[in-house]
């Protein structure tokens, strides 16, 4: 396994970071990923502040979507991964054998690029999770599931159609939907794969102005190809390059003064 | 904020068992119902291994004997003999030649394909080039439900009604079968001639379907001019042309009729496999040659057939895969005489029908259970190598559209 | 759009010879799928309708009665030789007639010819010469005819009623065990016996067209009509008793008459067995290799050997099935709970049971194809979807993916269904009779009787047409079966087609972005 084994970071990266290790929801630490033979994460080690937006931003294929699924441990499904590393949220390690993957993916919530609900109606698409832990009454579960509506910003377009199919939604709605759908749950992190890429301008700037609103209660982090909303939602960004860290820092600094002459190249070409 | 209390450890741990335990189970059955299909061919394999390896029993039977002459061979003509219950009936000893068996399977296929395969493709080039899109999407659910047609209507139809009457009416067959061609092309021919408005209400893209009534009309045609056609080339009278001038022995039921039979069963599955093959070749191929002045015939000829020619390949063994296991319409349309001649009109056995008849009077265990053990492993065998060729052709030649810029 | 008169350019003035020989391979396989399928109807639906009966008038005197089958050229040489059907087989010893045309003096339709359809010897041709009542009295001539029909109604109800009692009164008081019921039961047998001797008796003579007499007790008797003499309405009515009774009715005179009734009973029964076999562990091993296993090489290997198995022949299941489950299985069963009854087998011969595996084994990859392609078809993300929800993965299944995925189980199990209904060859191996007197379904304890043979439409149509003795007699009766079980299996293939169609277009709204 052509996997680097030393902890320091790669000697041209910079982070700046500005808030105290107790901030910190996700602590990342050199973790690196692959995928049979081919790496894709290469000693990767940041931390994701609490109830802020975090961006990772970087060209195609820079690792910042596997980065993501690493979050919640989608990768379990695939066999060929070969990972190597730690990540703790809230201090835990979510890749310790007592940790049950279902309860982590319940706390670390994650929305895919393109809209996919399940093909049942409005409510029982929100209700999903929630039937999954059970114990709830159904009265408490509507209250639970209109809460996460309203917080996903959907409530007044749907409320008189809870029992239409999720598909007949608009590609906004829906994602809005599954937004909702893992609201409802109430995890501490949402992950957001590119959330807006499959959406026209209203329905993204939309979903801007919901991530906006969630990081009151909510660790949002977001993968985005767009640097204007990168720019426009978050408040730290990491610029990531073939599986590694480049640059870390307050949005801000990193898209007016970036430390390293790679994150400029990129910034500016991308941005002119 | 409202929010979800957070679940019990105690049920959290059950919903983590129960996955387990579900994941377990289906692990368990899936591959035991995976082991239970492949456990066929070993079966078949473990039950026949004692005809080769006796054990201290008379019952050695060398492959000599089951696939070259009877040990009693005295003169060539009886030298490959199927008769395994000899010894029962008139004290020969048996014969047990798999080979006219085999010869048998192979000549009905052959016939089947001979039939099928020009049919299928025929049919599968003008459904991928020339059809409209309409008919093409009810075509191919109406061959698919000529491919479920049950074998034993087929073969009770063949074997009972059309064997008699092709052995009353074998002029009208040869007529039928001289004129089908000449009737398609002055078909052709015709509409090129009618007026525009005429030619319109005839598209190509319908030719399937219109020229049906055509086509039975021919046929008629051709039944009516057949007692012209056998005074004038065959003497008048066709069967005893073909006994005396040619040498040739006529059964009712003979290999042709096996081969329409079979041919018309196995052409949809045939076609479906070609069509794919055909229609999967990326559209931009076929677009180049055309912006280059060629017809869409030529197109299909040059550039299309020998892109989709591995598909079309695959498509041809999966026909013979069916056509060699077949059973009920060999069974019933082929009169069951082992013979091992090339005459079209003389009868044959299958491996398949021959284990359906005698399988369930020969004992377990006796030789000619094994035997036919033996003639079953020796079909599976075959269809299974054929099928995994087939299959891997196909694979690769997906792997070659997707490369080539998907396929439609 | 115009078609251009002038043609300036030359272009290419069509496809050439080859497009139009590829278009008539399409018509070619229409024309032999549409006169198949219009052969089996026109034969299999004429045969209940009631046809005319001739009267023919031969040189020298000679006259017959019958149903025109068929002409074929004379075998000698020139003109044409017609089949009759003229019944009567106990008088003349065969039921067929050949007459050559030019031997044919006259025919005529006379409509009083009596077509009467007998338990035995089968159907007899005549004019009702007399009807004898029950009480011996004798009706001639003209009268003879209203008297037969009333007395045939008068049976009818006498009958009905003989059924009702049995089923409604009788049975259940069979079952109960006091004073009450013992006393109301012989009062039934009382009121049966009355029933029965009301129906004995009488019988009808017939005058054949040769003269002879010919006498059929009415008890023989299973129906009579003067074809000549019905109108296209009376014969409807006709062609439906007939179409009825052959759906429901046993087999009678070695499978050359009557119904079909326990052929589709055996074949229902045992097509339903085998899906309830199959259709679990099929949808399960489409679960492992598509969810559960690791999707390596030896997946992909076991895949392309399981579509493989669909192409092995049937008759191979068939020896499996003889081999494992009947001598194996069976006879191992059989010296253990059933050694009384050796060494006649009773689970070590072919039955019901071993039929419903062996088509289970041989469907089961049909339906772990179908599944398997409605699996792979459910896009990624939905199952992603669901597990970053905390979806365990049995709960990912169970909830989100196997109800997506059921449109496609539906159609493989329909599909295998239709498979099952129509394969003869290994159930010639595993458990057909060619007549079984016992349906496996009866109210004795296990009330289903998985050891019994059973009798199987497609099987019929086999027997009847090659083992049976007069095969002339029998192929109208083929060609209905044949219909009927043609008919079962296109619409079953035809609601797979329809599923399948509806769940691609709605897979096609899903991927829609």
């Amino acid at each position: 396994m052509p996997l680097v084994k030393e902890q320091r970071s790669s000697p041209d990266s910079a982070a700046i970071i500005d808030f105290p290790p107790e901030a910190s929801s996700l602590a990342i630490r050199g973790l690196s990923l692959a995928y049979g033979d081919k790496s894709a994460l290469n000693n990767l080690t940041l931390r994701v502040p609490r109830h802020r937006v975090t961006a990772f931003i970087g060209p195609s294929g820079c690792g910042k979507s596997t980065l993501l699924r690493v979050l919640n441990r989608l990768h379990d499904l695939n066999d060929e991964v070969v990972r190597e590393g730690e990540v703790m949220l809230e201090g835990e390690d979510i890749h310790a054998p007592e940790v049950s993957v279902a309860e982590l993916r319940r706390r670390v919530g994650m929305v895919f690029q393109s809209p996919n609900p399940f093909p049942m109606s409005i409510h029982d698409n929100v209700a999903f999770g929630l039937r999954l832990q059970g114990g709830l009454s159904k009265r408490k579960r509507d209250d639970i599931i209109e809460w996460a509506l309203r917080s996903a910003a959907l409530w007044d377009e749907v409320k008189d159609r809870l029992r239409a199919s999720a598909w007949s939604l608009s590609g906004g709605q829906q994602q809005r939907l599954v937004i909702a759908r893992t609201l409802a749950v109430g995890p501490e992190v949402l992950l957001l794969d590119e959330p807006a890429s499959a959406l026209d301008p209203i329905s993204t700037l939309k979903i801007e102005e919901l991530i906006r609103n969630l990081k009151s209660h909510l660790t949002l982090v977001l993968v985005t190809h767009n640097m204007q909303q990168a720019a426009r939602v978050s408040d730290y960004t990491a610029f990531l390059q073939q599986g590694e860290l480049v640059e870390y820092a307050p949005t801000d600094t990193l898209f007016t003064n970036p430390r390293l002459a790679r994150t400029e190249n990129y910034i500016t070409g991308r941005m002119a | 904020m409202l929010d979800s209390p957070p679940p019990t450890a105690v049920r959290r741990r059950l919903r983590q068992g129960r996955d387990r335990l579900a994941t377990a189970l289906i692990t368990a059955g899936g591959i035991g119902v995976i082991a239970a299909l492949l456990a066929i061919g070993l079966f078949l394999a473990v039950e026949v291994v004692p005809l080769f390896w006796p054990s201290g029993e008379a019952s050695a039977i060398h492959a000599e004997a089951l696939w070259g002459g009877g040990e009693t061979a005295a003169e060539d003509a009886t030298r490959h003999r199927w008769a395994p219950t000899a010894t029962l009936t008139s004290g020969e000893a048996p014969r047990i030649s798999l080979v006219p068996l085999a010869w048998g399977t192979l000549e009905a296929a052959a016939w089947a394909l001979a039939i099928a395969v020009p049919l299928a493709l025929g049919a599968a080039a003008h459904s991928s080039l020339f059809m409209s899109r309409r008919l093409r999407s009810r075509l191919k659910p109406t061959l698919e439900l000529m491919e479920a047609l049950p074998g034993v209507v087929v073969g009770f139809v063949a074997g009972l009604v059309l064997a008699p009457w092709v052995e009353r009416h074998l002029a009208e067959v040869v007529a039928c079968l001289v004129l089908l061609v000449p009737g398609l092309l002055l078909a052709g021919g015709l509409r090129s001639r009618l007026p525009a408005r005429w030619r319109e209400a005839l598209p190509l893209g319908w030719a399937g379907l219109w020229l049906v009534p055509w086509l039975a009309l021919v046929l008629a045609a051709s039944v009516w001019l057949a007692p012209w056609l056998e005074a004038l080339a065959f003497d008048g009278d066709l069967r005893r042309f073909l006994e005396l001038r040619l040498g040739l022995d006529i059964a009712v039921r003979n290999a042709l009729i096996v081969g329409a039979a079979m041919g018309f069963a196995v052409m949809p599955s045939i076609y479906a496999l070609a069509e794919d093959a055909l229609s999967g070749v990326p559209a931009s191929l076929a677009e180049g040659a055309q912006a280059l002045g060629a017809t869409r015939w030529q197109t299909l000829w040059r550039v299309v057939l020998p892109a989709a020619s591995p598909g079309i390949f695959s498509a041809v063994m999966i026909g013979a895969g069916r056509a060699v296991g077949e059973t009920m319409i060999v069974l019933m349309a082929s009169g069951n005489a082992a013979l091992m001649t090339l005459n079209p009109l003389d009868g044959l056995r299958s491996l398949a029908a021959t284990i359906a008849i005698e399988l369930p009077e020969a004992g377990p265990g006796g030789v000619h259970y094994q035997l036919l053990l033996l003639a079953a492993l020796a079909l599976f065998v075959f269809t299974f190598l054929v099928n995994t060729l087939a299959e891997l052709v196909r694979t690769r030649l997906r792997r070659r559209y997707r490369r080539l810029g998907g396929g439609s | 759009m115009k078609a251009e008169p002038s043609r300036r350019l030359r272009l290419p003035r069509g496809e050439g010879a080859g497009a139009w020989l590829a278009a008539g391979s399409v018509a070619l396989s229409l024309l032999a799928l549409l006169a198949l399928l219009a052969l089996l109807t026109v034969r299999g639906l004429g045969h209940f309708w009631p046809s005319p009966v001739e009267l023919v008038e031969l040189e020298g005197g000679r006259q017959l009665a019958g149903e025109r089958v068929r002409e074929v050229p004379h075998a000698g040489g020139d003109g044409l030789e017609r089949l009759y059907r003229i019944g009567n087989q106990d008088l003349e010893g065969g039921r067929w007639a050949w007459v050559r045309l030019s031997a044919i003096e006259a025919v005529s339709h006379p409509a009083d010819l009596v077509v009467v359809e007998r338990r035995r010897w089968g159907q007899a041709i005549g004019r009702l010469s007399a009807f004898q009542g029950a009480s011996g009295e004798r009706i001639e001539g003209e009268a003879a005819w209203p008297a037969l029909e009333a007395r045939l109604a008068e049976l009818g109800t006498l009958r009905d009623a003989r059924d009702r009692l049995r089923e409604e009164v009788i049975l259940p008081l069979a079952g109960r065990n006091d004073e009450t019921a013992a006393r109301e039961l012989k009062a039934a047998h009382a009121r049966l016996r009355e029933l029965q001797s009301a129906m004995a008796g009488g019988r009808l003579i017939l005058a054949t067209a040769d003269g002879e007499g010919l006498a059929v007790p009415l008890e023989q008797l299973l129906g009579a009509r003067r074809p000549n003499a019905m109108s296209p309405l009376d014969k409807l009515v006709a062609w439906g008793e007939g179409v009825w009774r052959f759906l429901s009715e046993g087999p009678r005179a070695a499978n050359t008459a009557g119904g079909v009734w326990p052929a589709i009973f055996g074949t229902v029964l045992m097509v339903m067995l085998m899906s309830i076999l199959v259709t679990p562990f099929g949808v399960l091993a489409a679960i492992y290799l598509n969810e559960v296993a690791h999707q390596g090489r030896l997946t992909r290997l076991v895949r392309i050997a399981v579509r493989n198995l669909a192409g092995v022949p049937s008759i191979v299941y068939g020896v499996f099935g003889l081999g494992v489950f009947v001598y194996g299985i069976g006879g191992r069963l059989d010296s253990w709970f059933f050694e009384a009854s050796l060494p006649s087998p009773t689970f070590g011969t072919g039955g019901l049971l071993w039929a419903s595996l062996t088509l289970a084994l041989l469907t089961l990859p049909v339906v772990i194809v179908a599944t398997e392609e409605g699996l792979a078809r459910i896009p990624d993300q939905q199952r992603e979807g669901a597990l970053a929800l905390g979806a365990t993965r049995l709960e990912m299944l169970s909830r989100v993916v196997l109800p997506m995925a059921a449109p496609a189980m539906l159609t493989g199990v329909i599909l295998a269904v239709a498979r099952a209904a129509g394969e003869v060859a290994p159930l010639m191996l595993v458990g057909v009779a060619k007549l079984a007197p016992q349906v496996p379904v009866d109210g004795d304890f296990p009330f289903l009787h998985l050891e019994r043979k059973f009798m199987h439409l497609g099987y019929h149509i086999f027997d009847a047409a090659f083992h049976g003795g007069d095969v002339q007699a029998a192929m109208p009766l083929v060609y209905a079966t044949a219909l009927l079980l043609v008919l079962v299996i296109l619409v079953l293939n035809l609601t797979a087609i329809f599923l399948r169609h509806h769940l691609s277009t709605r897979h096609g709204a899903l991927t829609r972005r």
